[in-house]
């Protein structure tokens, strides 16, 4: 079973900053736990729309969340930058699930580790699909 | 989904009616995912608060968030309004484990299921200690 404390940001092959704001913190003086998941979010949607170039309004098939999970080791705070990681975890024919910690600035242990799925719907059926031959290629190289 | 993974409102033992807001949609026309966060965070304090006694303000002792998880089913968008369902799964010395159910509407079964891990830290120093007992009893009364 992975330690995720061992996990560090060149174990992601996609990364990117995140702001935090001053609205983020809770009344405990850290971001409120929902603002770790809309993290998570950001480094999926910034992954599905940088590398592997997908458009939702144009292509057929879109990618739809059906699971996602967090888990919080330590606190993060406004007003450091947010460094977030992601991975190509399990790949299935309909399905991809992404695998993601969040960097504290200045820590490179992870503050935070958690996954979220993706299952890939046809625009006009609503039906799960196999993901598109392209863009399974493109994710298999950040696995 | 399989079926089996379908909770119902049967399933849980508190509810918290909330309105959807406007802003909660995204661009696919229906709750943004991380939304659903928010409102298990919305049930699960108004609880501790209504039948826990805590006092946000003020408590020496104060729940924080080690771990949450979501399986969406199906959809829910604004202007719907929605029933949190609530129960406790495991209650530990300084832990407890909510389970939490979104409802739309009328509806029996959940559109969105998922999980929250709190564990009871002392404020001031981040250290945890048992469950203060107004806040046990609470739990307890919703534990299955």
């Amino acid at each position: 079973m992975t330690n995720f404390l061992d996990l560090r940001i060149d174990d992601f092959g996609f990364r990117t900053d995140i702001p935090t704001r001053w609205g983020d913190n809770d009344m405990l003086g850290h971001l409120n736990n929902v603002v770790y998941n809309r993290m998570i979010e950001t480094v999926v949607v910034r992954f599905t729309m940088g590398p592997l170039e997908i458009d939702w309004q144009r292509d057929q098939s879109y990618p739809l969340v059906v699971e996602s999970l967090c888990r919080f080791h330590r606190p993060l705070a406004f007003p450091e930058t947010i460094t977030a990681g992601l991975r190509a975890g399990r790949l299935g024919g309909t399905s991809v699930t992404y695998e993601i910690a969040l960097f504290g600035e200045g820590n490179e242990i992870p503050a935070s580790t958690g996954h979220f799925v993706h299952v890939f719907i046809d625009k006009d059926t609503h039906k799960s699909i196999q993901i598109p031959a392209d863009i399974r290629k493109l994710i298999e190289t950040f696995a | 989904m399989p079926p089996s993974n379908i909770q119902t409102r049967d399933d849980y033992r508190y509810f918290l009616e909330l309105q959807t807001r406007w802003m909660d949609n995204d661009l696919y026309g229906h709750i943004n995912n991380v939304t659903y966060y928010s409102y298990f965070d919305t049930v699960v304090n108004y609880f501790l608060i209504e039948k826990g006694g805590l006092d946000i303000h003020n408590a020496k002792t104060i729940g924080v968030v080690v771990e949450s998880h979501c399986n969406y089913a199906h959809s829910i968008a604004y202007p719907d309004k929605i029933s949190c369902g609530l129960r406790v799964g495991k209650l530990g010395n300084s832990s407890v484990r909510y389970e939490v159910g979104i409802f739309r509407g009328e509806e029996q079964n959940a559109a969105a299921s998922g999980h929250f891990v709190h564990v009871f830290v002392e404020r001031a120093t981040n250290k945890p200690v048992p469950i203060p007992k107004d806040i046990r009893d609470a739990l307890h009364d919703i534990q299955t």
